[in-house]
């Protein structure tokens, strides 16, 4: 057998698959990794405009097969099936393109046997609109994983808020994006312990129905569908909306405003002038047990500056998987609630998958607990504990 | 009946069309043409090494067929006022039948099919639609219809295909293995961007690549289109398809 086949023969065998991860990349420069890798070290890399001329015509397939390890020893195995949809192709204008592939990558699944998938970024879209787009009956369980997602938003948002010395309980929180499953998660989880909320998002009904529930609640809700109408400077900002590129600005926020990314692709652009604020980006898991693929993408597949993270969505599908819990955990728009959100942080937590130490575009924030005491403490507290306020104050700030 | 074309290579002649990209048609037909004339004699030989009567029959039939294709790519040529010529010793063609050849020898169907139906077939059905896409008139019709008759004969080589792999997949992927190495390698340098190695023997003039464009077509798509149509069928096959984006991932550029 070729070389090429024969670095595969010793993966996993496709008959006992846990699960499996659709997903695709976020940037020309991750493609350009992930072909170097596909290529063998012993080629040269693609020149990057040939690269722009043939990945659109890659079909959606598996790329490497994964192996997560549990905290408790327990394995679960799986494939990551790669959408192959162009970074710059993620507007509106080639949303059927898109959502065909991420049907055939979805069908990649069903094939291969996997029991659980997780859909991360832009394939989510598969089963929070309508269910009809999944490919035929079959026996594979589909979640959109932005359950644990939200479960490390709010970790993250906590995490900041104790090191920062900021009382939760007297910030203005904005969320952006607030009418998709993440951003209203991520309200109804944190509304309750800020001062305020702002939802802000293009969908106006929408926000209106989740601004009516937490209003029920007692909470002090505004909601706007464009930056512009925010009347409040916020102090905590969750970025959680669907954007092509990372493009957003932000303005009227508080001078040293929280702020954390959650999007993918990111949202923040990066010329976004933001001086005071800290910035971090949200929604990643690490795994105390261990993430390997083959052939070997780590750091190509998952870019963070620790190892071991992955975002929230493709965890949900491992964590399950190692829980032997094979259901659609994350399904539909807005179903997520606090209830949810701390039994998916419990499962994790139980399986050795906690927030990921927290980093931004400039690198890691050191000072933030990257202990394992320290951030032990904080994921065994969950998003759902009270707020811890005053803690210490940190050094970092967004570079 | 008349022969329409021949196989071993018509001269070049002058476009005297009205048609202003008549040239550019002039040399996309001729690789065609070719493409067409090498696959007919593909099946011919392939009918000396099958055992079944029925399959060689069939293999005769197609190749009659591919006759009757390139035939029908002259005709369309001398309705925009060219002379198609065609060359199956034409470099990269060469390389291909000598290739196809020595599976003959060797009396491998396997080989012969994969290189054939799966390899060769790719490229004639994905870069006929999407010229098909763009072609005026009667030559566009001419190379869609093409296409689908061209994508529709290869179902029956498939069964085959998989059967043989499922009593030994090993051998079968590594057989596929070697073959894409020495094909693929060959036509995806027919499709690169620019030919690093020299004239292809068929372009009238100058090479015809850097004309594309203006009859909206380019190498990229052409290549792109049709390694998706490759990858397709080998999934079709059954192969992973981690392997196979492999392989084509290291194709050279």
């Amino acid at each position: 057998m070729g070389h090429a086949t024969a670095s595969l023969a010793a993966g996993v065998q496709r008959t006992d698959l846990d699960f499996a991860l659709i997903g695709h990349q976020e940037s020309w420069r991750s493609v350009s990794d992930v072909l170097a890798v596909l290529r063998g070290a012993e080629r040269t890399r693609l020149p990057d405009a040939e690269i722009m001329e043939i990945f659109p015509w890659i079909p959606p397939r598996t790329i490497c097969n994964v192996e997560v390890a549990s905290a408790t020893g327990a394995k679960a195995r799986g494939v990551y099936i790669d959408c192959f949809i162009p970074p710059d192709h993620l507007d509106s204008e080639y949303v059927h393109d898109n959502i065909g592939r991420v049907r055939a990558a979805a069908a990649c699944a069903i094939k291969a046997g996997a029991r659980i998938v997780s859909l991360g970024g832009f394939s989510s879209i598969l089963i929070e609109g309508s269910f009809d787009q999944l490919p035929g009956a079959s026996d594979t369980i589909f979640t959109t994983g932005n359950t644990l997602t939200v479960a490390f938003v709010v970790q993250g948002i906590r995490k900041m808020c104790a090191v920062e010395g900021r009382e939760i309980c007297k910030s203005t929180l904005l969320i952006i994006g607030a009418s998709g499953d993440v951003g209203s998660g991520c309200a109804r989880c944190l509304a309750p312990f800020v001062k305020r909320v702002i939802l802000c998002a293009r969908n106006a009904r929408r926000l209106r129905t989740l601004a009516a529930g937490l209003e029920a609640d007692g909470i002090e809700v505004e909601i706007a569908t464009s930056l512009e109408q925010v009347q409040y400077a916020a102090d905590i900002v969750i970025c959680a909306a669907s954007v092509a590129s990372p493009s957003l600005q932000l303005s009227r926020i508080a001078p040293e405003a929280i702020v954390c990314d959650a999007g993918y692709p990111k949202n923040l652009s990066p010329r976004s002038d933001m001086p005071g604020a800290r910035v971090f980006f949200g929604g990643l898991g690490q795994i105390a047990g261990g993430l390997s693929f083959i052939p070997d993408f780590k750091g190509v597949l998952n870019r963070h500056p620790f190892p071991d993270v992955a975002h929230g969505c493709l965890l949900e599908g491992m964590v399950l998987a190692l829980a032997r819990r094979f259901e659609p955990f994350s399904q539909g728009r807005g179903f997520i609630t606090r209830d949810r959100v701390e039994e998916i942080e419990t499962i994790a937590d139980f399986h050795g998958i906690h927030l990921a130490p927290l980093y931004n575009a400039q690198g890691p924030l050191d000072a933030i607990g990257t202990s394992k005491t320290e951030g032990h403490c904080w994921l065994s507290s969950g998003s759902m504990a009270a707020p811890v306020d005053g803690v210490r104050r940190g050094p970092y700030r967004s570079r | 009946m008349e022969s329409l074309v021949s196989l071993n290579g018509s001269e070049p002649s002058v476009c005297n069309s009205p048609l202003s990209t008549a040239s550019i048609w002039q040399d996309v037909l001729a690789q065609a043409v070719t493409g067409e004339l090498m696959a007919a004699t593909n099946y011919s030989a392939l009918a000396t090494i099958c055992d079944n009567p029925e399959e060689v029959a069939e293999a005769l039939e197609h190749a009659q067929g591919e006759h009757g294709h390139a035939a029908a790519f002259v005709a369309e040529g001398r309705k925009i006022g060219v002379d198609v010529p065609s060359n199956i010793n034409a470099k990269y063609w060469k390389r291909i039948r000598e290739a196809f050849m020595r599976s003959i020898a060797e009396r491998d169907f396997i080989a012969c099919l994969i290189i054939q139906e799966v390899m060769l077939e790719s490229f004639a059905v994905a870069s006929y639609s999407r010229v098909g896409k763009v072609a005026p008139g009667s030559l566009g019709e001419t190379f869609a219809a093409i296409a689908s008759e061209e994508e529709g004969h290869i179902e029956h080589a498939l069964d085959i295909l998989r059967s043989d792999r499922a009593k030994a997949p090993e051998p079968f992927d590594e057989k596929l293995y070697q073959l894409h190495l020495d094909i693929m390698t060959t036509l995806t340098e027919m499709v690169a961007k620019e030919c690093r190695h020299g004239q292809c023997d068929l372009c009238h003039g100058s090479c015809v690549k850097p004309s594309l464009s203006e009859v909206g077509l380019t190498t990229a798509e052409l290549r792109g289109a049709s390694l998706q149509h490759y990858l397709r069928t080998l999934d079709m096959l059954g192969l992973p398809g981690e392997v196979t984006l492999q392989w084509v991932t290291q194709l050279p550029v």
